[in-house]
């Protein structure tokens, strides 16, 4: 399919996926991924939510072709996830800042920038532009490796934001943050979400996912449990405050039964 | 381009940052300098040990340092989750292992230029010792020329400037000391052929300039190496990478390993310029043919395995 015909589809469409992680000898060793069926429209926040051990985290490196499904089709922009025309278009934040430590902050987002083919002109420009943004202007020519976890969090979001990615893949972006670094992480998303950013998000922080979130499918041992309309299970919910947190154990425990 | 300059960069600075490289650097520097001051041990020639000494410093030093830092750009990166992250961007597979373990063949190739030129120096040096203790009065036990005074004063110096960029311009420490001592090495061999010991001309023309093709056709022995341990390393965690690779290394000094290890005695060609013997040209040019085809014949394979490894 040309990238033409993939700008008319779907952001991410994912059909009855499944993953099964196999030992040396090609064993089974778990079923992380059991069936999933999910499409991310263009302009959605995307949340991708459930326990440690769902399958968000594998569901997402299939999403970015890191990891090859036992079964099921992924299409990222309408295109294989290998294919190189649907990665231009993505930026992703790893669930740990996977950072190299002896590079300094500038040299790491100039580092993706290469990656991403930017010219050295214009990856200056807009390393300096994204330094400012998430507030590492002052510390941009010391090493990663003295950062903390905060910093190291900005930097990585900067990385990942360098390109101008139309679709944001953030797996666990508030993940070691104190609740100030994480207020500024939700503000980012729902900056980036008003500009037109396509944004899928995982996270076991229900409270500040039902702030940014446009859409939410929980996951469960690997399926998809429930899904819909952040607006609607607000609307839905007795504890507006608590919508999403009653939706999701609700779910959840729905999911348990069912696999019983 | 863009893509392969900036992984193979990043490969380089990993190699360089290690403090392991640093110590190799200097302690490979260091060995080849100091060969001189044991003029005793000439093997029926002058300037013999100094000369093999490079070459040993260049297979031994050189391998350990090039080969760890391959595992590190290859398979470190990969448990470290910054390659998953690189190729979550429009990164082929195959582009990236050719960079990085190009990145990492050119900080090899800082310390050929590094042990080229030291080794150079300090063949010329322990020559002019030798003469020197002959026709001293009484015994001599020690011969310092200039050349060697130079050289071990470029090693320590490239490395105390390293401490002093890191301490008022934060400068990475180990990254500057491998720049810097490896660079001041050309340039005392410069300042080296003007200076003459009395009743010896030390000029271009005297210096043993054959030995530079004969360490490049070693080093073009090594880059093989150092693509077999990238490949290895996409599948094999570091410590087995590391052995497969050291007894792959033992047992290209007995057999090859046709079509897909050399034999490294083929690239050994500092014997043939013993007692001012010439280099042979066509077995050089031969064995340098031969390290290319298995160099890529390595690459191909690495980035095979790589297009078919899952990133978890």
């Amino acid at each position: 399919m040309s990238v033409e015909a993939g700008a008319q589809a779907p952001v991410i469409e994912i059909r009855g996926l499944r993953k099964t992680f196999r030992d040396f000898w090609f064993r089974p060793v778990a079923e992380a991924v059991n069936g999933i069926d999910l499409t991310v429209e263009r302009g959605d926040v995307f949340g991708l939510l459930g326990p440690n051990g769902s399958g968000k985290s594998t569901t997402i490196k299939m999403v970015l072709g890191l990891l090859a499904p036992t079964a099921g089709s992924v299409k990222l922009f309408g295109l294989s996830p290998r294919a190189r025309a649907a990665r231009a278009r993505l930026g992703y934040l790893p669930e740990l800042s996977y950072l190299h430590p002896f590079l300094t902050a500038r040299e790491t987002v100039m580092y993706y920038a290469g990656l991403s083919n930017l010219d050295r002109k214009t990856a200056k420009a807009r390393t300096a532009e994204l330094l400012e943004q998430v507030g590492l202007a002052e510390n941009a020519n010391r090493p990663v490796g003295g950062f903390s976890k905060g910093m190291a969090r900005r930097v990585a979001f900067a990385s990942a934001l360098v390109s101008h990615p139309e679709l944001l893949i953030l797996d666990e972006p508030t993940s070691g943050l104190d609740p100030i670094g994480t207020r500024e992480v939700k503000e980012l998303i729902g900056r980036l979400a008003a500009d037109g950013l396509t944004i899928l998000v995982t996270s076991h922080q229900l409270f500040d996912m039902q702030d940014v979130c446009s859409r939410v499918a929980i996951l469960s041992h690997g399926k998809v449990v429930g899904s819909g309309r952040v607006a609607d299970i607000v609307a839905a919910a007795a504890d507006k405050r608590h919508a999403l947190e009653d939706y999701f154990v609700a779910r959840l425990g729905a999911g348990q039964e069912g696999a019983k | 381009m863009r893509r392969f300059l900036a992984l193979a960069r990043s490969a380089t600075l990993e190699a360089l940052a290690e403090p392991l490289s640093a110590i190799l650097f200097l302690v490979a520097l260091a060995t080849v300098h100091l060969a001189p001051v044991f003029h005793y041990h000439q093997f029926g020639e002058p300037g013999r040990l100094a000369r093999e000494c490079g070459f040993s410093a260049l297979l031994v030093f050189g391998l350990v340092f090039a080969t760890a830092a391959a595992v590190r750009a290859i398979g470190g990166e990969i448990a470290s989750g910054t390659a998953a992250a690189a190729l979550a961007r429009p990164v082929p597979r195959g582009l990236f292992f050719c960079a990085k373990i190009a990145g990492v063949v050119a900080s090899f190739a800082l310390f050929l230029v590094a042990i080229a030129a030291a080794t150079v120096l300090a063949t010329y040096s322990s020559a002019i010792g030798a003469a020197l203790a002959d026709v001293a009065e009484g015994p001599v036990s020690r011969i310092w020329t200039p050349g060697l005074a130079l050289g071990i004063l470029a090693t320590l110096g490239g490395f105390v400037a390293a401490a002093l960029l890191n301490r008022f311009v934060r400068a990475r420490f180990c990254v500057s000391a491998c720049l810097l001592m490896a660079l001041a090495q050309p340039l005392v061999l410069c300042l080296a052929l003007p200076l003459g010991q009395e009743g010896f001309a030390s000029t271009a023309l005297l210096m043993p300039w054959n030995i530079i093709p004969a360490l490049v056709v070693l080093a073009c022995g090594c880059c093989v190496f150092i693509a077999f341990a990238g490949a290895l390393a996409v599948r094999l965690k570091p410590a087995p990478t590391a052995a497969l690779v050291a007894g792959a290394v033992l047992i290209s000094f007995v057999w090859p390993i046709r079509f897909v290890l050399p034999e490294i005695n083929r690239f050994w060609l500092v014997d043939r310029l013993a007692a001012g013997g010439a280099l042979p040209w066509g077995e050089a040019g031969m064995a340098v043919a031969a390290a290319v085809c298995l160099v890529a014949f390595w690459l191909i394979a690495g980035s095979l395995l790589l297009q078919r490894r899952e990133l978890p």
